[in-house]
């Protein structure tokens, strides 16, 4: 792909797949959430394949991301690095320390790890805006 | 390092988003590479001499002390 076409129609095109499966892959997640308890009273064998369903709209969406990616020119890669860097980091050490909360009893409440996927996109959006005054 | 990227352009009567198009990358691409923010990987910079018919050398020039 990107090779044939320009970085803008490339771009464009990369974009709209990577929302499209990310849109699905949100979708999925949101009926495995929310569909055992509204929609099928926890039917096992429905909640099974509904997770497979998720996995693969997941897989779908990390290659559309993959592919977004090396979609980029130079530049814009060295952003999402420079981003992505920031955002493992943050989230590594951000992460280590807010599971020993509740061990060490400074807090009541069990961490739930999905807190670190806030952490991890407010980061990433951070290092975005930070990469792109940089190199602007 | 510096580079002749903006005089190049000039006399040409092109556009950063011009040149951008021509060399397939984003006019930011461009606009870091004339501000010396950010320096061209090799296939960039051989793609950038051949766009403008010269040797990479008299476009990017190096100024680190080896």
């Amino acid at each position: 792909m990107k090779d044939s076409s320009s970085l803008e129609s490339r771009t464009s095109h990369n974009t709209k797949q990577l929302a499209l499966w990310t849109g699905l892959w949100l979708a999925s997640l949101a009926l495995v959430a929310f569909g055992p308890t509204f929609l099928w009273d926890y039917h096992k064998v429905i909640t099974i394949v509904l997770i497979w369903v998720n996995l693969f709209m997941g897989y779908k969406m990390i290659m559309a991301n993959k592919q977004h990616l090396e979609g980029l020119d130079e530049l814009q890669q060295r952003i999402h690095l420079e981003a992505m860097a920031l955002s493992l980091g943050c989230s590594m050490v951000f992460g280590a320390i807010y599971g020993l909360l509740e061990g060490v009893r400074l807090i009541d409440i069990a961490p739930n790890p999905s807190n670190i996927l806030f952490v991890m996109g407010v980061t990433y959006g951070i290092g975005m805006l930070l990469a792109h005054r940089k190199y602007s | 390092m510096k580079n002749r990227l903006k005089v190049l352009r000039a006399e040409r009567d092109w556009t950063q988003a011009d040149l951008a198009q021509r060399l397939d990358v984003s006019r930011q691409t461009i606009v870091a590479i004339e501000k010396g923010k950010y320096d061209p990987s090799l296939t960039l910079a051989f793609k950038t001499a051949r766009l403008f018919g010269q040797a990479i050398e008299a476009i990017f020039i190096d100024e680190t002390d080896v």
